[in-house]
């Protein structure tokens, strides 16, 4: 059963398309980031969605019902904003009992559901003071408690994270992620920060230009990414010019500068074609030239250490291979390699995927 | 200490011209009512309540008392109802727009008082503008002038950017994005303007009616004009009295009279709306 779903939508401001023949679908419970540096028009969908925009073409369903032209109101869809957008002037359970209110559900009803959405949310405390007067975490979760609490067919949460500081982020992605999963609500979740959408999402949506460029697992968007911005937004990544010489079982033997490389990729791709292949820092194993590996499935290249930066867990290294490439390598701190030093570079295949070259 | 001092010595020329201006005509005002009128001077230095006396037992003065707050409420309530729409279109246009309004809102003040009221006598008079288009169309026409309807007519024309500004201003304030905040909880438009924009603009409306009903019930020209005599305000008899009855201690007694008045109705109208805007 679908939750949310988005058919061959299209959204022009004059001249400009913002979000360009976008077609999606959101599985009833299902928790989807729509992942996209700002102006990608992830925010103009989530509006549309919410019926503060409507699409130039294209439709909208929520389940089954077609919301594509329904006001705001009738569309029963919970939003959380990034600034929160909290009412000033009504107090924590003010604010949380207004969409009940604004149902007509009765008074008592309204106050029990109130009651236990704020105990759930940690709030039952705070329930008389006015936003300005709780943090910025606490204001976070009275806005999903007044999302949620009108047990809403979808919820739609706008870079939620963004304005908290980076310890209280970290935290709040586990809370949120385990709310939607209590709660089991169809949830689209907008951000430009894809350590949030690997961490939280069933899947992810990558948006650029308005144009979606892939809809996968985290896994997969980041491990087998479709487009080489794909691949950079995903992550960090080096991207290297390719050539396919042939295709051998399930991997494309490649032609680079630094020699012939083998590299996962997906089907399709006629020998000859230019590509770009992109390997992850952290899959590259940096070995010493005095240390012979047997070889058996890797790919080594030979490069010298140019730059060498300790950063806690790992070891930041930039190689050059091939006289002119300069490959970032992030290896664990137990391999210790010298800066002007001569050293293989090792590439497991599958840690290498094939992209089609285009504008990045 | 030494930038507080510097700090506090910058309100030291408004204060100077407050004084000076305000203040001391004021206290001479306040000390002449206190003294006994006569026919040779502006007045006897002899301390006397006499001037207040008179007032307050006259049934006359509160006539007009009551009828001055009145046309000043009446004023107050037509400009905001108004003045609402426009500043609600003002804060929430684009900046061309914004201005554009701004221009129309503020044309009145543009104009002197007296001009802009001899205007509206052209306009308002028996034989004006108006009368000539509605006898044309078959119409009886409208006393439109020297009455009440005159008045609030001069009034709320002049007095509507004083109603505009601050609550535009208050609404500008307000984040849109409350609007629809309220509209995916499940408001309509007209409820979420109820619930959300309308509370949050309420210390607008209040600047604005108090600026208003102030200035209403303290002019002199326009219910002076578009009154001639039939319309009696405090203001309209002060000044008779003080210049064609040449009484300085009562016109100052009935001034003072009015302004403890006045201030005792704004400060029951700003706790009333302080409750109501706490309880919402």
């Amino acid at each position: 059963m679908t939750g949310i779903r988005l058919d061959a939508v299209t959204k022009r401001f004059g001249d400009a398309v913002v979000v360009r023949e976008l077609t999606v679908a959101l599985q009833q419970g299902e928790l989807v980031a729509l992942l996209g540096p700002s102006g990608c028009g992830k925010t103009t969908t989530l509006r549309m969605i919410a019926g503060f925009e409507y699409p130039t073409h294209g439709s909208i369903y929520l389940g089954d019902r077609n919301i594509t032209t329904a006001a705001p109101e009738q569309r029963n869809c919970g939003m959380v904003f990034q600034n929160y957008a909290l009412f000033p002037h009504l107090t924590v359970e003010q604010n949380v009992a207004f969409g009940l209110e604004m149902r007509r559900i009765p008074r008592a009803e309204t106050r029990r559901r109130v009651g236990e959405i704020l105990e759930r949310m940690g709030l039952a405390a705070l329930k008389h003071r006015y936003p300005r007067q709780i943090s910025g975490g606490q204001q976070q979760r009275t806005a999903l408690a007044r999302a949620l609490v009108t047990n809403p067919g979808a919820l739609l949460l706008d870079e939620p994270l963004a304005n908290l500081d980076a310890a209280l982020r970290e935290e709040m992605r586990f809370y949120i992620r385990s709310l939607q999963q209590e709660f089991r609500i169809t949830t689209l979740y907008v951000t430009h920060d894809q350590s949030e959408a690997l961490v939280l999402a069933d899947r992810i949506a990558v948006l650029m230009n308005g144009v979606l460029q892939q809809f996968g697992t985290p896994l997969d968007v980041y491990h087998h990414p479709q487009t080489a911005a794909v691949a950079s937004f995903t992550g960090l990544t080096n991207l290297l010019p390719a050539c396919i010489e042939r295709r051998s079982g399930d991997q494309y033997l490649l032609a680079t500068r630094a020699g012939p490389l083998l590299a996962g990729g997906p089907p399709g791709l006629a020998a000859g074609a230019e590509v770009l292949l992109s390997l992850r820092p952290e899959n590259l194993q940096l070995h010493p030239s005095a240390v012979v590996t047997d070889g058996s499935g890797c790919n080594r290249l030979s490069g010298v250490v140019r730059e060498r930066t300790f950063a806690g867990s790992f070891v930041d290294y930039r190689v050059e291979v091939a006289g002119d490439v300069l490959l970032r390598v992030q290896a664990a701190t137990g391999v210790s390699c010298q800066a002007g030093e001569t050293v293989f570079v090792a590439i497991s295949p599958p840690a290498a995927w094939v992209v089609p070259r285009g504008s990045v | 200490m030494r930038p507080a001092l510097g700090r506090h010595l910058l309100i030291v020329p408004l204060l100077t011209v407050l004084s000076v201006f305000f203040v001391v005509p004021y206290a001479n005002m306040v000390a002449i009512s206190l003294m006994e009128a006569s026919h040779r001077a502006a007045y006897v230095p002899v301390f006397t309540i006499s001037n207040y006396t008179s007032l307050i037992e006259s049934g006359f003065t509160w006539g007009v008392i009551w009828h001055t707050l009145w046309l000043g409420a009446l004023t107050t309530a037509i400009c905001l109802l108004i003045s609402y729409p426009v500043a609600w279109q003002m804060a929430r246009a684009n900046s061309r727009t914004r201005a554009a309004l701004m221009i129309l809102v503020i044309a009145p003040l543009l104009v002197g008082v007296l001009i802009r009221t001899y205007g509206w006598m052209i306009l308002l008079q028996d034989s004006g503008i108006i009368n000539q288009l509605l006898r044309a169309m078959g119409f009886a026409p409208l006393h439109l002038m020297y009455n009440d309807t005159g008045v609030v007519i001069g009034l709320t024309h002049v007095f509507i950017p004083f109603m505009v500004l601050p609550i535009a201003s208050t609404i500008q304030s307000i984040d849109p994005e409350l609007e629809l905040a309220a509209r995916n909880l499940g408001a309509g438009p007209w409820r979420s303007f109820r619930r959300v924009v309308l509370p949050l603009s309420l210390p607008g409306v209040m600047a604005g009616t108090v600026l208003v009903f102030v200035l209403a019930v303290s002019s002199y020209v326009i219910p002076q004009l578009l009154g001639g005599f039939t319309v009696l305000t405090v203001p309209v008899l002060v000044i008779h009295t003080i210049s064609e009855l040449f009484n300085w201690p009562g016109g100052s007694a009935f001034a003072v009279l009015f302004f403890v008045i006045t201030a005792l109705v704004i400060w029951f109208y700003l706790r009333t709306i302080g409750r109501v805007t706490h309880a919402g």
